[in-house]
């Protein structure tokens, strides 16, 4: 199934591609776009996954102190836009970096990581928020985030968004405080927009609820 | 042979020079006038078992036990002594003697041994080195070395062995990593570990590691 989606995705993203309307937060060339275009190896994948796991975990669940997020069923492009945005500074990672350098990996190897990385089940290990907050927070994430992330928090794979849903508390919130403060310089403008007037308390409430949400169905 | 501003080749040195005239005869016997292939089985017993043991468990804590070490990591290792990626003032003159098509027989042969754990000298450090191994450092960024060298430090592929090495070698290495004197690690990665780590987790988890004992 993985190896469907990833064909899917390539067939569906090629137009897209050598139009070159792609927007200024995600600009698809150079190696993201040798990545986009590769055809994932989810076997080849699991091995190059292993230097990442020291962090990340073998099943690529994270940890749930939030301190480095889960990997596992995030969408191949979303994964390939991140990884290929951190080599390139946009998005600062002093910690992870020495290890997705491209001393470390090929652009052909992060399309397999990718593939790999998608494919794998969510853990139900994940880091919860306090979860006192849950009805403010779903509140105004469907106020504002459902056009982007999804009613149930999955996320868009044709358009790079990231899913949401199961991802660890701390993690989601320290990112939407980047995203805000703009300190996550690869974001999409419209969500900085929509994030600028929040609190760090409404930051909170949202990341408590995004984070209890199940593993969105696919 | 010996550099006098490390610590690590005069101790090393130490060793060597102790064992020099001993050596001298065994490498002398062994390698003798170039000879065509070298039969393995003397190489080992009269060269390297003087310093590794006959089976690969050297009994010194100093010298790696080289016992059940992936067969493509010791031939990595032979071939970087050899072109000098890895240094050692120990090791340099060993390697000077043998011919590139002695490594592949000699790293299935220690390969194919089984090595044996040791016991922890303080014990006390072993909660600590259990956490760094299993869950690294998140402050600092230490990635858990169990994420390469894989539950029980058994190594595998590229990621060698780690469990039961001694406690010495271990923590000379990731000092050696963490001052880039041991720079013969692809994409640098034990080189970013080690220099994350505080001299308190080198230790830690080297006395962790000699107890584990790996199928
Ligand atoms: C030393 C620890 C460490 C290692 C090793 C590591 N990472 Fe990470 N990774 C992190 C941290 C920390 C973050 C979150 C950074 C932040 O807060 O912005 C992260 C984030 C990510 C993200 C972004 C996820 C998202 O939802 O946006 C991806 C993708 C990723 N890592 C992939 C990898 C891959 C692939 C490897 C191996 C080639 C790897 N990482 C190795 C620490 C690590
Ligand atoms: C216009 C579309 C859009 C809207 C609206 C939007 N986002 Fe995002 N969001 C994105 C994109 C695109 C990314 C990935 C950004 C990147 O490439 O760095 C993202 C990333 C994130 C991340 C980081 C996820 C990760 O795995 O690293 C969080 C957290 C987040 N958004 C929260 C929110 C919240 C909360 C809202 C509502 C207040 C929101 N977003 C609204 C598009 C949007
Ligand atoms: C005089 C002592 C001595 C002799 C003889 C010797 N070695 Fe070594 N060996 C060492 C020392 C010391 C090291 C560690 C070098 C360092 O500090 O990096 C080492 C390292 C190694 C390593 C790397 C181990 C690891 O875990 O990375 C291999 C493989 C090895 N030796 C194989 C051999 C073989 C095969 C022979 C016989 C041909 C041999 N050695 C003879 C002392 C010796
Ligand atoms: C990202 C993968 C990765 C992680 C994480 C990692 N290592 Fe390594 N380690 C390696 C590789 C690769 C080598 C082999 C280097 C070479 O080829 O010479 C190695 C070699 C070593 C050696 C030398 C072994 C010998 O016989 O000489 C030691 C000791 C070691 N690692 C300890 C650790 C410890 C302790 C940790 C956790 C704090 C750790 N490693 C984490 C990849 C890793």
């Amino acid at each position: 199934m993985n190896k469907f989606l990833t064909t899917i995705f390539v067939v569906m993203l090629w137009p897209l591609v050598t139009t070159a309307q792609t927007p200024s937060w995600n600009e698809i060339k150079g190696e993201q776009l040798i990545a986009l275009q590769t055809k994932g190896d989810a076997v080849r994948g699991e091995v190059a996954f292993e230097p990442c796991q020291g962090c990340h975990r073998n099943d690529a669940s994270g940890r749930t102190s939030g301190a480095y997020p889960r990997l596992s069923g995030q969408h191949a492009t979303v994964l390939i836009k991140q990884i290929v945005d951190i080599r390139a500074g946009r998005r600062i990672n002093p910690k992870m970096e020495p290890f997705i350098g491209d001393h470390a990996l090929t652009p052909f190897e992060i399309a397999d990581i990718a593939s790999y990385l998608q494919g794998l089940p969510i853990s139900a290990e994940i880091g919860k928020g306090p979860g006192t907050r849950l009805a403010a927070g779903k509140q105004l994430y469907d106020k504002d985030c459902t056009s982007c992330h999804g009613a149930r928090g999955e996320g868009s794979a044709e358009k790079f968004y990231p899913m949401v849903a199961s991802q660890h508390f701390r993690y989601l919130l320290r990112e939407s405080q980047f995203i805000r403060d703009g300190d996550r310089r690869n974001s999409n403008p419209e969500m900085v927009k929509v994030i600028k007037s929040y609190s760090n308390s409404d930051l909170e409430a949202l990341a408590d609820y995004m984070a209890q949400l199940p593993p969105p169905r696919r | 042979m010996n550099r006098p501003d490390k610590d690590r080749s005069r101790k090393a040195g130490k060793g060597f020079r102790a064992l020099g005239p001993a050596l001298a005869v065994a490498l002398g016997a062994a390698f003798g006038n170039p000879v065509a292939a070298q039969d393995v089985q003397t190489v080992t017993a009269t060269v390297c078992a003087a310093c590794h043991a006959e089976d690969g468990n050297s009994v010194i804590p100093m010298f790696p036990k080289i016992a059940g070490l992936q067969e493509a990591y010791i031939v990595k290792q032979l071939r970087d002594f050899m072109s000098g990626r890895r240094k050692s003032d120990v090791m340099a003159p060993v390697v000077a003697q043998l011919k590139p098509e002695d490594v592949a027989p000699l790293a299935a042969f220690y390969s194919k041994q089984k090595l044996k754990p040791g016991e922890a000298d303080n014990k006390k450090a072993i909660g600590l080195g259990k956490l760094i191994f299993h869950d690294g450092n998140e402050e600092t960024g230490v990635p858990a070395c169990v994420g390469c060298h894989q539950p029980q430090g058994a190594g595998h592929g590229v990621y060698p062995r780690i469990g039961g090495q001694h406690t010495a070698y271990v923590t000379q290495q990731l000092k050696n990593f963490a001052a880039s004197e041991r720079s013969n690690d692809v994409s640098r990665f034990m080189r970013v570990t080690s220099k994350r780590m505080s001299e308190e987790e080198i230790h830690a988890v080297a006395e962790y590691l000699v107890g584990l004992e790996a199928k």
